[in-house]
């Protein structure tokens, strides 16, 4: 994947990698079993501090998305969601929904804006296995 | 044939000096980094203009001067073209760093750090072959020396000076005998250490183009390696030759020590030949892939000290591609750099000891 993270802006540089990260996998770029280099690795090719790359991976790994090996690196790991993930996504997206309407975006507008971002991402793997 | 020698490294530096700013990113303009909508401005035009005719006319008057000049002048002459050119660097510098400031090039736009991950997940492979000759090398010198030991005189003359008669006599020693090995079991050892931690370090990447400069630069990696084990093993031959001569197995004449001078030349010639064509970390290769975001990459010149010395604390990588020049050079805040510099100076004092 191609990762691009803007140094002078008001996003947290950790919170960027995680972001483009998740975005990746969403995508496919990234799929399930995949590599992304180590944290030592994406420091070293960013340029930027060792405990931001590990900030991000660690979010990562948090919510499960991420399984860090020593050897290997980091796995993108091929897990179900859990029942609280979506209950916790679902409350941030009222979040993001009411602000759409709360700017004057038409409920019609944000499913099309929707549909288009959705349909960019790649489909979900056919079949995936339960993690222990 | 001494006068094409000494010649000829003089045309050299002159030339590679001149062409310079040519063979770096034009986004980097003397070790200034400006934004890529900038790079046909006039004051950047113009200092290229300015540093490309006051080096070329040196390096000119330079070979001339080499050429129908006195012998002493020579050494004088060739060291004279770098710090010119340094001089004609500062002030380009200078010029191009305060129109950035004053016209506040940055102004609006997103700056950026980039990285294409491919870079590690299939990660470019060390050219092991291609060190293989200078092994080989190795392995001649060590055998042959060997077999030769015994039949060596009690007195070795291991220096000749420039006319071929021997002008500094040692006791034989396998110590003595082998002192054209220990330099090149370092040379050999030191660059294969040094081209390993390179493969392992961090490509030149554009934030507006990750994927096609990252490409440009594992092709650049790719050729500059094999450029410098080749530049190696020439030179391992070159103190093969060297060593033969001390062993009296090959003649001290005109054309021995012709060839020991042409052939280390002949490897820096075509590492040159290599560098003209790819410029440094590839930009002057054609690009694999269109700029393909509308970041820039973020004005780092605080880090570059004189646009030439890398410091930077907060950045893990050790060994990074140069700004102003062909190659690498360290992140002079690194430990580890400090640690290898160290470790170099000290190698180089054993081997002047064991030479004694």
């Amino acid at each position: 994947m191609l990762l691009t993270v803007d140094v002078a802006g008001t996003v947290p540089l950790y919170q960027q990698i995680r972001d483009r990260i998740v975005e990746a996998i969403a995508t496919g770029e990234q799929p399930p079993g995949s590599a992304l280099p180590s944290i030592r690795q994406l420091a070293m090719d960013l340029g930027i501090n060792f405990h931001t790359v590990n900030k991000a991976y660690d979010m990562l790994r948090q919510e499960g998305l991420v399984q860090l090996n020593r050897k290997t690196g980091a796995i993108i790991a091929s897990g179900v969601p859990g029942d609280e993930f979506a209950a916790e996504w679902t409350a941030r997206l009222r979040t993001l929904l009411a602000e759409a309407m709360a700017q004057g975006l038409s409920p019609e507008q944000i499913l099309s804006i929707s549909r288009d971002t959705l349909s960019g991402f790649a489909p979900p793997p056919p079949a995936r296995d339960e993690k222990p | 044939m001494i006068t094409l020698t000494t010649l000829f490294p003089v045309a050299l530096v002159g030339v590679m000096t001149c062409l310079l700013p040519a063979l770096v990113a034009p986004t980097v303009p003397f070790g200034v980094r400006i934004p890529a909508d900038r790079v046909g401005e006039p004051v950047v035009r113009r200092q290229r203009r300015i540093y490309f005719w006051t080096v070329g006319t040196v390096t000119v008057a330079a070979t001339v001067g080499a050429y129908f000049g006195p012998l002493w002048l020579v050494p004088i002459i060739a060291v004279a073209i770098v710090p010119i050119a340094l001089v004609c660097y500062a002030f380009a510098r200078r010029a191009i760093k305060s129109a950035k400031a004053a016209g506040n090039w940055y102004a609006g736009l997103t700056q950026a750090t980039a990285t294409d991950t491919t870079w590690r997940s299939q990660p470019l492979r060390f050219p092991w072959l291609w060190a293989l000759p200078s092994l080989a090398i190795l392995l001649a010198t060590v055998v042959t020396g060997a077999v030769r030991y015994s039949n060596l005189p009690d007195r070795l003359a291991i220096h000749f000076n420039a006319n071929g008669v021997a002008d500094r006599y040692v006791s034989r020693s396998p110590a003595a005998a082998f002192v054209g090995l220990w330099p090149q079991l370092f040379i050999t050892a030191l660059v294969v250490v040094l081209l390993l931690l390179t493969y392992r370090s961090r490509p030149e990447t554009d934030a507006a183009d990750p994927a096609g400069s990252t490409d440009r630069y594992r092709r650049f990696l790719s050729r500059f390696a094999r450029g410098i084990l080749v530049m190696i093993a020439l030179v391992n031959a070159t103190m093969l030759l060297a060593s033969l001569q001390i062993w009296q197995l090959v003649p001290v004449n005109s054309s021995t020590i012709g060839l020991t001078s042409a052939l280390p030349i002949v490897g820096v010639v075509l590492l040159l030949a290599v560098a003209l064509r790819t410029g440094q970390a590839g930009v002057r290769l054609n690009g694999r892939g269109a700029a393909t975001t509308s970041v820039v990459n973020r004005d780092d010149d605080r880090y570059w000290k004189g646009g030439l010395i890398y410091v930077n604390r907060g950045d893990p990588a050790v060994v990074v591609p140069r700004r102003f020049g062909i190659g690498w050079t360290f992140n002079f805040a690194h430990p580890l750099a400090w640690l290898i510099l160290a470790a170099i100076v000290g190698a180089i004092v054993a081997i002047k000891t064991l030479s004694r």
